[in-house]
């Protein structure tokens, strides 16, 4: 007998897996941002020059976008989470697909105008 | 019409690895995958091993996974696939025996845990016992289920951990649960509230978008944790 896999990346993916998969993804993402954010604010603790050559270090354009980005993982999670709590305890889980196209929305319509905040 | 159809090939005394392989039939309006699949057995390659009795989507025999998703060959129009290769692949998550034809066990084992079956401790009544409309509305869905397998074996969380009940099993249990003539309520719940039970579903919805009968099973499973939480609190 062939033993089975423990992932199927071939399996065809509907909106809620994607859902999930993105939701995975943007949980670690913003967990390994929270470990960087400890770091950084730990250096005030070293003094202000410290502090000050660690922040001039964060503001180049490669954080920036890094930053832009965070932005985006952290709407896309706070909206597809009201989503999941609604399918959890408000009975939602037959507006799925609509409530997953209206988180996106969301997400992209406060993300994507955000760049010019983060950036100009 | 001639149709391409790429097919999982696996057996076991002649083959190490699996490998897929290319027919090109003939097909006729109106015939689903199960009827091509017939037809490359009986007249192209016999040695093609797959499941199938009732050919009427009730039986629930020949779930497989067509074109990537986990779907009844039988009730699956070669129409509705659009005009690419047919790409057909025994259901994910299970040991494969040969082929199509996969090691259902660990699906029904879990079935078991959940204790299908009506569970009565008061004196049976004489007569059938009768349910309201309302009663019967609460379990109707649910009860459709013809354990094909298609649901559970497009599960992440079942993949990840075949110990993880899956939704057929949860589904079932719903279905008692929720029956009003049946007396195992609570302990099928406390069977089902478990690391490995109800709380391993994270709303992921293959199940829901598989299930041929078009139940959907997500919908099931949060009643389900709602009223673990509720009783539990």
């Amino acid at each position: 007998m062939l033993k089975p896999k423990w992932f199927y990346p071939s399996y065809r993916k509907d909106v809620g897996e994607w859902a999930w998969i993105l939701h995975r993804l943007g949980g670690l993402a913003l967990m390994l941002y929270l470990l960087l954010h400890i770091f950084v604010t730990n250096r005030l603790a070293a003094g202000p020059e410290a502090f000050n050559s660690t922040m001039k270090a964060l503001s180049t354009p490669t954080f920036k976008f890094l930053e832009w980005g965070l932005w985006g993982v952290i709407l896309f999670h706070a909206f597809n989470g009201i989503r999941l709590v609604l399918i959890d305890f408000a009975g939602a889980s037959k507006y799925q697909k609509t409530l997953f196209w209206i988180a996106f929305a969301l997400f992209l319509a406060l993300w994507i105008p955000a760049a010019w905040k983060f950036f100009l | 019409m001639k149709r391409k159809f790429r097919i999982f090939r696996y057996q076991p005394d002649k083959d190490k690895k699996p490998y897929y392989k290319e027919y090109e039939i003939e097909i006729e309006d109106g015939w689903t995958v199960l009827d091509a699949l017939n037809h490359i057995h009986w007249y192209v390659d016999g040695t093609l091993a797959y499941r199938r009795a009732c050919r009427s989507e009730i039986c629930g025999s020949c779930a497989m996974r067509i074109n990537g998703k986990n779907r009844l060959a039988c009730k699956t129009q070669i129409k509705t696939l659009g005009s690419g290769t047919i790409k057909i692949e025994p259901l994910p998550g299970l040991p494969i025996i040969k082929d199509m034809v996969v090691d259902m066990d660990p699906f029904f084992r879990n079935l078991e845990k959940v204790k299908p079956y009506f569970i009565k401790y008061s004196p049976l009544p004489e007569e059938e016992q009768l349910q309201t409309p309302e009663e019967r509305d609460l379990i109707n869905e649910a009860a459709m289920c013809i354990l094909c397998g298609a649901c559970t074996t497009s599960c992440p969380s079942f993949w990840a951990n075949p110990d993880y009940l899956g939704p057929a099993a949860l589904l079932k249990a719903y279905r008692f649960i929720f029956d009003s003539r049946d007396e195992g309520g609570k302990e099928r719940l406390e069977i089902i509230n478990d690391r490995n039970g109800l709380w391993r579903c994270h709303a992921i919805f293959n199940c829901t978008e598989a299930c041929p009968k078009n139940i959907n099973i997500t919908h099931y499973i949060k009643k389900l944790q709602n009223l673990a939480v509720n009783n539990q609190f």
